[in-house]
Order: C-alpha cells, then sequence, then structure tokens
C-alpha cells in the first residue's frame, strides 16, 4: 500500500520535466547517506532532504505555525548541517538525529531572536515601566534553552542518548532502559548527573533566577 | 529523617512518579523539595512541546530547498523537487545518456514531445472534475494499492485488483489533472523496472481493465500511471505521475 520505496524511475537519466525525475537510483540506506553527507557528496544532501525536510519543516511548524520562521529554520538547519558536515561522525547518532538536534537550536535561536526584538519594541514603548513582570518568567526559559541545547551537544554517549529520551521522546526511566538495553540503574544515574549538570550551568551563566 | 536519593530527586524533576514512601518524604521535606526544583528549571526548558521528536511531516514549499541551494551552492536537486516547466530551452540540449538495460532502451523518453503535453497539464491545472465511466464493483478484490504522486505531481487514486469467475480486471480511481493534449495510460511493472505491461488507457474518475490471464501479479506488482503524448508511439513516454505497489 506504498509507493515504491526507492522511487526507481525508469531511465537512467535525469529528466527535467518537473514531474518526475527519470533516475534510476538504488536510494541508499541512512547510513550509507550519512557518510557521503559528511564526505560532501551534494547528492546526498538532496536526499537527505527529500528524506528528512518533512520531518524537520513538520517539528518548525509546530514551534512557529507554517511561515517564514518555519521555513527559515528549516532551510537553516540544512545550510548548517552541510556547512559543518566535518562535526558529524557516527558518535553524533544516526544523522536524521543530528539534524533534529540542529533544527532545535534553530528553533531556539528564533525564540530568542523574537524575546530581544520584543524587548527592544517594549524598551521603546512609553508604558514599559508600568507593565507587570509577566513576562519575565518566559524570558528566563527562553535564554535557558540555547544555552542548555548547547549544554546537551557537550554531552557523550550514552548520557546524550538518554536525556534526549527523557526530555524529547517523554520516556520514563524504564522504557529507556528497555529501549537502548543499559541497565535502570545506569540509566537513573545518568539522568541524574545531568540534570545536575544541566543546573550547574544554568548556575553559572544562566539567566538570572527571579526570586 | 531518611532523605529521597539524588537518584529519585532526578526522576521526581522530570515527573516520574515516585514511590507512596519517596512521594510522602518529598511532600514534607523543604531540603528535598528545594533539589527536585533546581533540577526542574533545566527539564522545563528543555522538555518543551516544540522541542519534543518529531512526529508530523509537512512538506516545506519548493523555495526551501531554492534558499538552501542558493546558500550552499549545491547544483543536485531532491527528487520531488518540482522544476519549472517555463523553461523550455533547459530541456533540449544535454544529450541522453544510454539507457542502462538493453531490454528497456525502446523506452527512450521523448523529452521535448513530453514538454508540449506538461506545459498544457499546466495550463489546464488544477484537479478537474471526476468523470465516473465504467466502475465495475463486481467480483472480489484480491489485491489493491494507492497510487501515491510521484515527485510534484497530484496525481493520484487507488488501484484494486478484482477477480470474478477466475477473470481478473484492474479498476483504476484516478484523481488527476486534464491533460490539454495526450492521455493518461496505466501499466504494470516490476520492481526494478526492468519490464512492464501496457494495461490501457485511463482517465480521471474509475477505469476498468482487463488484466493478461496468466500474468503474474507477484512479477509486476507496480501500478504505475503515466502521461502519453498523442504521438503513435506505444511506448512508455517515461513520465510518470502515479505510482502504487500491489499488496
Ligand atoms: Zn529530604
Amino acid at each position: 500500500m506504498t509507493a515504491l520505496e526507492d522511487r526507481t524511475d525508469l531511465y537512467g537519466h535525469h529528466v527535467e520535466t518537473g514531474r518526475t525525475s527519470l533516475r534510476r537510483v538504488t536510494e541508499p540506506d541512512d547510513d550509507d547517506l550519512a557518510r557521503r553527507f559528511r564526505d560532501g557528496d551534494e547528492q546526498a544532501l538532496a536526499v537527505a532532504y527529500e528524506r528528512w525536510s518533512g520531518q524537520l519543516y513538520g517539528m518548525a511548524v509546530r514551534a512557529f505555525g507554517p511561515g517564514p520562521d518555519a521555513e527559515d529554520v528549516t532551510q537553516q538547519t540544512f545550510i548548517a548541517a552541510w556547512t559543518g558536515r566535518a562535526g558529524y561522525s557516527a558518535g553524533s547518532g544516526p544523522l536524521p538525529a543530528w539534524l533534529v538536534g540542529i533544527c532545535r537550536h534553530k528553533i531556539a535561536d528564533v525564540w530568542a531572536k523574537r524575546d530581544r526584538q520584543r524587548r527592544q519594541s517594549e524598551a521603546v514603548a512609553a508604558d514599559v515601566a508600568s507593565r507587570p513582570g509577566s513576562h519575565d518568567d518566559v524570558d528566563t526559559r527562553v535564554a535557558d534553552r540555547v544555552l542548555l541545547l548547547g549544554e546537551l551537544d557537550q554531552l557523550g554517549q550514552p548520557q546524550r542518548g538518554i536525556i534526549e529520551l527523557a526530555f524529547f521522546e517523554d520516556l520514563t526511566h524504564v522504557q529507556i532502559a528497555a529501549r537502548t538495553g543499559i541497565p535502570l540503574g545506569t540509566v537513573k544515574s545518568h539522568i541524574r548527573r545531568t540534570l545536575e549538570r544541566l543546573r550547574t550551568r544554568l548556575e553559572v551563566d544562566g539567566a538570572a533566577l527571579q526570586p | 529523617m531518611q532523605h529521597c536519593s539524588p537518584e529519585q530527586l532526578a526522576l521526581a524533576a522530570l515527573r516520574e512518579p515516585l514511590s507512596a514512601t519517596d512521594a510522602a518524604h518529598l511532600a514534607d521535606c523543604a531540603a528535598c523539595h528545594a533539589e527536585v526544583s533546581a533540577l526542574r528549571r533545566g527539564v522545563d526548558a528543555l522538555a518543551f512541546p516544540a522541542l519534543a521528536a518529531p512526529t508530523t511531516s509537512l512538506t516545506p514549499p519548493p523555495r526551501v530547498w531554492d534558499a538552501i541551494a542558493a546558500a550552499t551552492g549545491v547544483s543536485a536537486t531532491p527528487a520531488s523537487h518540482p522544476t519549472p516547466v517555463s523553461h523550455p530551452t533547459s530541456v533540449s540540449h544535454p544529450t541522453p545518456e544510454p539507457a542502462p538495460l538493453a531490454t528497456v532502451t525502446r523506452l527512450q523518453p521523448r523529452r521535448n514531445r513530453w514538454m508540449a503535453v506538461a506545459a498544457a497539464a499546466a495550463l489546464v491545472g488544477g484537479v478537474a472534475g471526476v468523470v465516473a465511466l465504467t466502475r465495475d464493483g463486481s467480483g472480489q478484490v484480491v489485491a489493491a494499492t494507492t497510487l501515491d504522486p510521484l515527485d510534484a505531481d497530484d496525481s493520484s487514486g487507488t488501484a484494486e485488483v478484482r477477480e470474478r469467475d477466475g477473470v481478473r480486471s484492474l479498476q483504476v480511481d484516478l484523481e488527476a489533472p486534464s491533460l490539454g493534449e495526450g492521455y493518461y495510460e496505466v501499466w504494470l511493472l516490476r520492481p526494478d523496472v526492468t519490464g512492464l505491461v501496457p494495461l490501457g488507457v485511463v482517465h480521471q474518475g474509475a477505469n476498468v481493465v482487463p488484466l493478461p490471464a496468466g500474468l503474474d501479479l507477484g512479477d509486476y506488482p507496480v501500478v504505475d500511471v503515466s502521461v502519453e503524448p498523442l504521438d503513435g508511439d506505444p511506448s512508455h513516454s517515461g513520465v510518470s505521475v502515479a505510482r502504487g505497489s500491489l499488496s
């Protein structure tokens, strides 16, 4: 009940009809694609886009709704991945997961930019002093997100994979142990150490906590 | 007083349920409670719905790829990326390489002729009203597939193999743009496209075409709908608009 997965086309050459590209291609699997991507094969960027842009754009639309911000995040994710492909390694996890991680950064960056713009526009508003501090909580979290996503990048495996499953896939520690095969006690101690590390980062560099 | 373990406090920060003993202690102990609050600030910053793993796939508009290609200088193109049909000069030159398989050499695509069809289809545009033709709902469905658009096409549909009294037919419901000239044709293909069986002309809406007796659908499971120009050439134009694999 699906389309041909490999989208095999009828001919061995490309025809720019705008309707089908008639190339006989055997689509690479994800690992092969990741290697080619890292090695700078331009076709791999196009295939990666074909394969994962829908999910990344879906993620960006969830954050911003359809529109320029979601499109910008999607394109910036692929541009950053391509220009930073030398930083991708097998230890970075599967290529799509790496792309999702970049996409999170881009989403957080847009939030932070919006927040700066909002502050600036409020600063020029005459009534800024009379406003209640209702945004302070939100401001803090926007800044924290950018900071902590950067901290996640510094984590090695399996710590990073474990905390991402907890944060982004909403798995319990029992589910994480089952999914990864890592013993329950190890999962718990990794979670504890990672949360401590994030707390430390916030205490050192984070936005000022409201009293 | 026995405090909660550091691991349990971390799980509490993640809002995992605690044992009754730990939960009762946490409710009463200011130190443990403060610890959970401190750990939770990082959780709340990151475990945020918009950052969760992607669940929904949406197709970005073509300009997103255009921007990526412009920024990276990459000349490769995703398979589904539409190429504007308004630049016919771009298809008049490069010489096609030989087809890789001798058995499909006769399927040399007729590119320039196709362009006229594509341009006509683009002019008509949109999805025309579906015209019900010769639908035959009788017989038993023995295999079926959805027909998914290929690449930028907005053609889609369903295909069902029906069998009645030992005779098989393919029922194709096709939703596709009107063609200014040319016609749609349905084929059965091998998955690797090393062979194909023409089944006949189909229209928008419901169609029934007979299947050749003895044809093994296991060998030819792929239902392919192509656009054929009115040029008297019975071979596949090379321009497929929708496909599905029978199962
Ligand atoms: Zn305590």
